[in-house]
Order: C-alpha cells, then sequence, then structure tokens
C-alpha cells in the first residue's frame, strides 16, 4: 500500500514538472523563433495555456499533500484538541462530498463541450475541459491519503518523506 | 446570490477551509440556491479564468526565482549588499534591507524573499551581536518590497482584474514606491541600530574590492534590468519576459555561478509547478466570484453609492487604506486583489484617480497585511525558521510598523511616486 502510494506521488509529481517544462520550452522556442525568424508557430500559445491548465488541476491535490494551499486556521487552533480533530474530520468529509460534485459538474461540462474544436491545434475541447474532473478525483484520491494525520494532528506530508528537497513549500500563493 | 455568496464565503475561510475551496464551494451555493441560472456557467467561467497567455507569466516568473535562489547567486548578492552599507551602524541590519530590495528584483513574492535569503540574513545577523527577534522584525518589515519592485506575482494578478492597467505598466509603476519602502524600513533600522548601540559591521572593504563583489554579484542583478528594460524600451511583453527570465536563470545558475545542477532541476520545478498550482486555482475560483458580483451589480451599486456622497480622491484613497488594511488584517494579498479589486477598481476610476496609481495603493496596503497578526504569513514564514513564537517577533515590530505606515502615506499621497515612469515608459 505505502508503495502504491509512494507510486502515485511520483507519477503526479512528474506529470507536473513535465507540463511545466513543456510550457517553457514551447513559449521560450516560440520567442527565439519570432526574433530569428519573424515567424511563429500559430499553436504554442495555445498549447502553453492548455498546459497551464491541466498543470493547474492535476497539482492542486498534490499541493494539498504537502499543505500549499493558503488557510486561515487561527479560529481552529483555538478549538481544544478533540474539538480541533472533530472540526478538520468534518472539513475534511466537507471537502470529500465537494470535490465528487465538481468531478460530476466537470464531466458534464467536458461532454457538452466534445463536439468543438480548439482554434489552433484542432483538438477537441473535451480534452483541454477533462482537466478539472482529473483534477478533482485527484484531489478525493490525495486527501484520503494525508487524511489520517491532517484529521488527528493538522499535519501535511513533508517533501522530504516524499524524496523532496529539504523545506516545506515556499507558500506563494499567499503573495 | 450576494445574501449566500458572502456569509457562506466568510463562514467557510473562518472554519479553516482552504481559500481555493471556500471560494469555489460559495459561489456554486449562491448560483444552485440563490438563482436560476445552470451550474455550469461557473465552470466556464472557471476555465476562461485560466485560459489567458498572460497568466503564464505567473508559473514563469515563480520558476525563475526557485532557480535564482540557489546557495550560490545568495550568497553573491548578500555579500554585495553587506560591502556597500556593513560599515554604517546597524550595517548588518542595513545589508538585510538592501539585499532584500534587490532580491525583489529576482522574485515576485515576498514570502519566497523573506524564506530564502532573509533566513540566511537573520543568521548572519545573529552572529554579529543582534537579537534574534529583532533580526526577524526587520526581516518581516523588508520582505514587504518583494511584491512591490517588479516582478510580482499580485501585480500580474491584479491586472487581470482592471483592465485599466497592464502588467508593464504594474511593474513600471512598482519601481519607485518599493524603493520608498526600502528607504523607509533603513531609516527605522539606523534609529533602532543607535537606540540599542549595535555595531556597525565590518569596515568598508576596498573600492577594487568592492569592484570586485559586485562583478560577482552582476549576473544575479542583471535580470531585473534585463525584464525592466525590457518592458521599458517594448522590446518584450512581461509574458515573454517572465520566459526569457526562466532561461536567464538557468543559464546563470548552471553555468555562471555553478551551483546549479542538472539533478537539482526536477524537484524546483515541481515546487514552482506546485506554488502556481496553488495560486491558478484561487484564481479559478476568483474569476467565478467576480461573475457573481458583476451579475448582481455589485460594483455599480457601490461606485453609485460612493460617488454620490461626493468624496474628494483624498478622501477617498484614505478610506481605502483604512478598509484595505482592516481587510489585510485577516487576508492574503492575492485572494484580497482578487475580490477587492473588481469592486474598488471601478469607483477609483470613475473618482479620476490615476488606476496605476490606486493599483499600487491596493497592494501595498494588501501586502502590508502580511507583516499584521492575526493572520500574517510572513509572521508565520519567519517564526517557524527561525524558531521564534509569533508573539516575540511582533514584539519587535512597532518601530517598523511606523517605518512602513509612513512609507505607506507617502506613497498614497504623492501620486507621482507611482505614476512617473509609467507616463515616461509610454503606458
Amino acid at each position: 500500500m505505502k508503495r502504491l502510494e509512494h507510486l502515485f506521488v511520483r507519477v503526479n509529481a512528474w506529470a507536473l514538472i513535465v507540463m511545466l517544462s513543456l510550457m517553457t520550452l514551447i513559449v521560450g522556442s516560440n520567442i527565439a523563433l519570432r526574433y530569428a525568424t519573424g515567424q511563429s508557430l500559430s499553436w504554442a500559445d495555445e498549447a502553453a495555456r492548455y498546459l497551464m491548465i491541466w498543470m493547474t488541476f492535476s497539482g492542486a491535490g498534490l499541493a494539498l499533500r504537502y499543505g500549499g494551499h493558503v488557510a486561515i486556521t487561527n479560529l481552529q487552533d483555538q478549538l481544544p484538541a478533540t474539538g480541533q480533530r472533530v472540526m478538520r474530520a468534518l472539513l475534511a468529509l466537507g471537502l470529500l462530498l465537494f470535490f465528487g460534485y465538481m468531478v460530476y459538474v466537470g464531466i458534464q461540462y467536458a461532454q457538452r463541450m466534445q463536439y468543438q474544436v480548439t482554434p489552433a491545434l484542432r483538438l477537441p475541447f473535451l480534452y483541454v475541459y477533462a482537466a478539472m474532473p482529473v483534477g478533482f478525483s485527484l484531489l478525493i484520491v490525495h486527501l484520503c491519503l494525508i487524511a489520517r494525520p491532517y484529521i488527528m494532528a493538522g499535519h501535511f506530508q513533508s517533501r522530504e518523506g516524499d524524496d523532496g528537497a529539504a523545506g516545506s513549500m515556499p507558500g506563494a500563493a499567499s503573495g | 446570490m450576494a445574501e449566500i455568496l458572502f456569509p457562506c464565503l466568510f463562514l467557510l475561510l473562518a472554519l479553516g477551509v482552504p481559500v481555493a475551496f471556500a471560494m469555489a464551494i460559495s459561489v456554486f451555493a449562491a448560483v444552485s440556491f440563490g438563482s436560476s441560472y445552470p451550474n455550469i456557467v461557473l465552470v466556464k467561467e472557471m476555465f476562461s479564468g485560466l485560459d489567458s497567455f498572460p497568466l503564464l507569466a505567473v508559473p514563469f516568473f515563480i520558476l525563475a526565482a526557485e532557480l535564482m535562489t540557489g546557495g550560490a547567486i545568495t550568497q553573491a548578492v548578500l555579500r554585495l549588499a553587506q560591502s556597500l552599507v556593513g560599515h554604517l551602524r546597524g550595517g548588518l541590519g542595513h545589508a538585510n534591507v538592501v539585499s532584500s530590495a534587490m532580491f525583489a528584483g529576482i522574485s515576485g513574492s515576498a514570502l519566497a524573499d523573506a524564506a530564502g535569503p532573509g533566513t540566511m540574513m537573520i543568521r548572519m545577523m545573529e552572529k554579529g551581536g543582534y537579537d534574534r527577534a529583532y533580526a526577524g522584525a526587520l526581516t518581516i518589515a523588508s520582505s514587504v518590497v518583494g511584491p512591490i519592485i517588479p516582478p510580482s506575482i499580485t501585480m500580474i494578478i491584479y491586472a487581470m482584474q482592471d483592465q485599466n492597467v497592464s502588467v508593464g505598466s504594474l511593474f513600471m509603476a512598482g519601481v519607485l514606491p518599493g524603493l520608498v519602502i526600502t528607504l523607509a524600513v533603513l531609516v527605522a533600522n539606523g534609529r533602532m541600530s543607535h537606540l540599542r548601540g549595535y555595531a556597525s559591521g565590518a569596515p568598508m572593504p576596498g573600492l577594487a574590492e568592492i569592484a570586485r563583489i559586485a562583478f560577482y554579484a552582476v549576473p544575479a542583478l542583471l535580470l531585473i534590468l534585463l525584464i525592466v528594460g525590457g518592458i521599458r524600451f517594448g522590446v518584450f511583453t512581461p509574458t515573454e519576459a517572465s520566459v526569457i527570465a526562466v532561461f536567464y536563470a538557468l543559464l546563470v545558475g548552471m553555468f555562471v555561478y555553478r551551483s546549479l545542477k542538472l539533478r537539482h532541476l526536477p524537484d524546483i520545478i515541481l515546487r514552482a509547478a506546485l506554488t502556481s498550482a496553488a495560486v491558478l486555482l484561487i484564481l479559478g475560483a476568483a474569476r467565478a466570484f467576480a461573475w457573481i458580483l458583476i451579475i448582481e451589480g455589485i460594483p455599480q451599486f457601490l461606485a453609485e453609492t460612493i460617488i454620490a456622497w461626493d468624496l474628494s480622491p483624498i478622501v477617498f484613497l484614505l478610506a481605502v487604506n483604512v478598509l484595505l488594511l482592516v481587510f489585510g488584517l485577516f487576508m492574503d494579498p492575492l485572494p484580497g486583489v482578487m475580490i477587492l479589486v473588481p469592486i474598488l477598481a471601478p469607483i477609483s476610476f470613475a473618482l479620476g484617480i490615476d488606476p496605476n496609481h490606486f493599483a499600487i495603493v491596493v497592494i501595498v496596503n494588501l501586502t502590508l497585511g502580511l507583516t499584521t497578526p492575526p493572520v500574517g504569513s510572513l509572521i508565520f514564514i519567519v517564526s517557524s525558521t527561525v524558531a521564534l513564537k509569533p508573539s516575540t517577533l511582533i514584539r519587535e515590530m512597532p518601530p517598523f510598523f511606523i517605518a512602513l505606515a509612513l512609507a505607506l502615506l507617502a506613497i498614497t499621497f504623492v501620486p507621482v511616486l507611482s505614476t512617473w515612469l509609467p507616463e515616461v515608459s509610454g503606458f
């Protein structure tokens, strides 16, 4: 089970690494091309934008695993230990229901758009909008994986525990 | 819908639900229970919030900063700051403030500045005889310039909420106000060092030595010149600048300072991707949130009400300062910008306030919120890196609060600080 979790986290992480690298390479080479030849790839902007959408949704779950989503926990911290646990259990349950609902709405939306294609790549919009149900499904799995330490102690997974470099998330999500 | 939207949002935030999900849940609740619109419009809004080419600058600038804050580059910048101001009384403190300003030109986030170079400076200051709590408080104050001096994640997000400004114009507008804040914190540190008898650091090295140290730091500092200069002279757009910054950081880290190794890259890219995902998710939810505000006519209603009060722009700006400082006590800058700018920017525009000036006032105010309890992410991040209680750090903050408040007043009442550079740059 632990090995399966490890594999799941690694695959999710590498998918993100590949997406951000591709975005950088695509936009970078498009700029280089334009300065060098005066021409640019018509599909480059579109591809980079859709990769960003995919990165956002498929990174949300892993960010949750490492406590990367900004939350205001001051009130929660004032509760006695048992109260905190009950509260976090309720929050986790509520979030699971919400994630499930988003998977459902996301599938509906993606299906509705399946016959339209993107302007430059001629890609069915289904493949772009599938990012939302996939991302929220990943959020469900990640939340279940960290639910125990989160509910019991408010802890998230450390990056070192997953062979990452030391240090927590820098928290630039706050500003 | 608003009667469900706002109570729901504030309740969920107070309970400790992450901001992105709290916003998403409340917009879905508002539309499902308070209107006859289908939910699918919200999904559409979330996607259109993310489907934007200028927005690509957010992950790219985050990645560039992650690549640039490796060991050797940080050292080079810290040494330059120290050789320039270290010989003054409170020299190491001054070096901390100056290096924060330099790093603000590399990264676009206050928290990244405090977590990386800030932590190193606190350690150096403690060795140099400063109280750890004072060094921590100084770092909190000096990191405020992170999102004011370009590049800035907050500005990129702001420009998406207000059609009257652009990322380029805001980057230009932030330069001088950022220097004003730096100056104010320097003065506060000078005063406090005098009162407490903090010694001066090492004597000023000879000119040749300074030149050598500066030469070593040039590749790191060239990035800010590249970004500001490139945008100023219209060589490239901010989004292009962000990608160029990534490749520049990569080359400088791997071949000039040689502290960046190929095997470090996956982890650095993953960190940048995760941070970006967290930012962009809030942005998608905020777009749906703004859609409800507009459908309900809330910005127009507030604008008409407030304009009917016949306030002078000065009074309005003061009122905005108070509102945002209170708001900033509880809310971080990015969600703050996403919720408040669609409401406030149209009012300020109608009152004839320069949009770039107003943007800087809003961004400085909300960024100051990072330094204030109860919800001040800068306090939390420094408190965890230096192992001091937040309350211990906060006790050392008052002189810096005064300095930052004076800087804020100067930025509010001297619009030319924010409008001059964008104007001469042709924005």
